[in-house]
């Protein structure tokens, strides 16, 4: 600020802005806040004893602080192995898609060819489609092949929920490299391989990672289908969904929490890249 | 050399995708369709003699009464070299055109008191033949689940997306205004896009189930002595309620992180104008900024709906799934070969087809609506 004396306008206009800023500011921790209290809500559930789950009024912090009913939920049965389930779907997934996605998205960002749109198109129709009506027909198909109840059958259905997405954003930060720097790679001495190894790569590995962390994400939060494909190899959603009529508050509490942890962590490491992902289905 | 090739290079490319989409989309599509409009009727091939390979004369449909008019006993062998009689029957009956039919067949296909002394017999038993039928879609239609799974899974769309877009549009431009730890914001903001529907509807548990938050909060402000039972089969309105603000809550951030890059592609200067010549925000808001959104916020309806017709397991944490149903939760009730479903993947897939079906006349519908609106302002 300067000494100099602002006429009664100037001033007025800055306190405007000046309020209207920290309006503003009120409104996005107002919205945060609105996120954020549930989740602090349910982990002070997780993280309190036995008693003061089931206590009234309810405290908002774990005090005292006790991992008795975490404990509780993970020593239930089946709970360890369809945590392992879930993760091994999910890794398998997470292959798959991004193996099968990467050349995809690589051919639409980079080459022009008859029926480009098209492919588009379809991926982009695909990607909008309920996993409910996909899960009926595969469940049934897979009880045919004797594929029923297996964690790579969950994996395929995931990886064809999660393949279109994947495409278009991987399309979408391979467009994202201009193409001179493959060009200049060549002029250089490169041929088409270690140009792309070399220059492509290692610019798109970032982009590549967030997509894949969001496909394991994708695949770790999945229920209907996994309910569906799964009956003894239950995913670790799957099982909570299926005893959720006959479970207490601690193990409600605990499992919403346990399932809710990796998408903090995730999503923090990819928040850079989510416009990235989704940005490019508007156009 | 210029000389014009043919480049396979993207088909190669691309072509796993669409092999993967083809064996792992396409066909279960197609087999879902099977699935509800086709039925798998039995009926029994009447055969010339009495051996598995003689020649078929006539059909007879299943749970039709036959006359036993002679019969001969057979030594079947076990796979373990030991044989066991069984008996073909001569019968004597109708199809269900009115024919009459007479030839033999094995006693796995009847039912049959006395295999030595009965002389009537039902069929109970043939091969696989396919037919069309409505028999599945009229059941769905006409039972009475349907209708109120239908009408809570749009009331929910009704209230949800208003209150959606609204949040999504002002959390969009909040991080569009660039305040100081706009990244904290957009992380906080984006957290809900990791969160499974399964654990939202928990977390909303803790709040709305009787001992509470929300029974806390009331109390503390002394609104009320005793918890009130927000989630029983009395207060549907509240468990309604609940679920809107976990979905609300939990769905958010993909429509705002659409709404967030539709901004980014509106170029400054148009604000800027606006601003010079005084228009207030609310006025570029309404005539600038809203507008130029409009493809964005239409891919965001599209998508939003699409899946708010697959709202299931919010519902199911909040509600148990007994009280109020929504139609993800019928297809899976009707799939399900647990205790609490009925183990029909026939009528699963009719109600997987409807989703389908009512999710794509609302993308059209909406497709159209905005074009249409476009037309009218060129002209």
């Amino acid at each position: 600020m300067t000494t100099r004396a602002l006429d009664p306008v100037q001033r007025r206009a800055i306190r405007q802005r000046q309020l209207r800023r920290a309006g503003v500011y009120a409104l996005a921790i107002l919205i945060a806040l609105w996120i954020l209290l549930p989740i602090w809500l349910i982990g002070t559930m997780a993280f309190s004893t036995r008693d003061d789950v089931y206590s009234f009024p309810k405290q908002i912090a774990p005090i005292p602080f006790t991992t008795d009913t975490m404990q509780f939920f993970i020593d239930q049965p089946g709970i360890i192995d369809g945590t392992r389930n879930s993760i091994l779907v999910a890794m398998i997934t997470l292959a798959m898609s991004t193996t099968i996605a990467a050349p995809a998205g690589y051919a639409i960002s980079r080459y022009f060819f008859v029926g480009r749109d098209a492919f588009r198109l379809g991926i982009l129709a695909v990607r909008a489609f309920p996993i409910v009506i996909l899960a009926v027909p595969l469940a049934v198909t897979f009880i045919e092949w004797g594929m029923f109840d297996k964690v790579y059958s969950v994996a395929l259905m995931h990886t064809a929920l999660t393949l279109p997405t994947t495409i278009l954003v991987v399309s979408s930060v391979f467009a994202s490299v201009p193409r001179e720097f493959e060009e200049a790679a060549k002029v250089f001495g490169c041929n088409a391989y270690q140009a792309f190894m070399r220059v492509v790569l290692p610019l798109v590995m970032p982009g590549i990672a967030a997509s894949a962390i969001f496909t394991f994400v994708m695949s770790w939060n999945e229920v209907f289908a996994a309910t569906l494909l799964t009956i003894r190899n239950r995913t670790l959603p799957a099982l909570i969904l299926y005893q959720l009529n006959k479970s207490s508050l601690q193990f409600q509490y605990a499992g919403g929490f346990f399932m809710l942890v990796p998408s903090l962590i995730f999503i923090f490491f990819i928040r850079r890249y989510l416009f990235n992902m989704w940005g490019q289905i508007t156009k | 050399m210029k000389r014009l090739r043919f480049n396979f290079a993207p088909y190669l490319l691309i072509l796993p995708s669409f092999i993967y989409l083809a064996v792992f989309f396409a066909w279960p599509m197609v087999r879902s369709l099977q699935l509800a409009f086709v039925r798998d009727s039995p009926i029994l091939p009447v055969l010339s003699e009495p051996e598995e390979k003689a020649d078929v004369v006539g059909h007879l449909e299943m749970q039709v009464e036959v006359a036993v008019v002679d019969r001969v006993k057979r030594d079947e062998v076990l796979p373990n070299g030991r044989t066991r009689p069984i008996y073909w029957f001569k019968i004597a009956g109708e199809t269900e055109s009115g024919e009459p039919v007479e030839g033999w067949v094995h006693q796995k296909n009847l039912f049959i008191k006395s295999r030595t002394e009965s002389d009537t017999a039902r069929v109970v038993s043939g091969e696989g033949a396919k037919e069309w039928t409505l028999d599945y879609v009229e059941r769905m239609i006409n039972d009475y689940r349907f209708r109120e799974a239908l009408q809570t899974t749009l009331l929910l769309i009704v209230l949800i997306l208003p209150i959606q877009f609204v949040l999504a549009i002002t959390m969009a431009l909040v991080l569009q205004s660039q305040l100081r730890g706009n990244s904290i914001f957009l992380y906080i903001y984006a957290i809900p896009l990791g969160i499974s529907d399964l654990a939202a509807g928990l977390v909303w548990v803790t709040i709305f189930t009787q001992r509470g938050y929300l029974n806390t909060l009331l109390q503390q402000l002394g609104l009320i002595d005793q918890p009130y039972v927000f989630l029983s089969a009395e207060n549907q309105h509240w468990m309604i309620v609940a679920i809107v603000l976990a979905e609300v809550w939990r769905a958010t951030s993909i429509v705002m992180v659409i709404v967030v890059s539709g901004l980014q592609a509106i170029p400054r200067e148009y604000l800027e104008a606006g601003e010079l010549f005084g228009a207030s925000l609310w006025q570029r808001l309404r005539h600038i900024t809203l507008p130029l959104l409009k493809p964005s916020l239409q891919v965001a309806l599209i998508l939003r709906t699409i899946l708010a017709f697959q709202v299931f397991a919010v519902v199911v944490a909040i509600t148990g799934g007994r009280v109020l149903t929504v139609l993800a939760y019928e297809t899976y009730r009707w799939y399900d070969p647990g205790d609490s479903g009925f183990n029909n993947p026939n009528m699963a897939a009719a109600y997987a087809g409807f989703i389908m079906l009512i999710s794509l006349a609302f993308a059209v519908f909406y497709l159209r609506t905005v074009r249409t609106q476009e037309e009218a302002a060129r002209e």
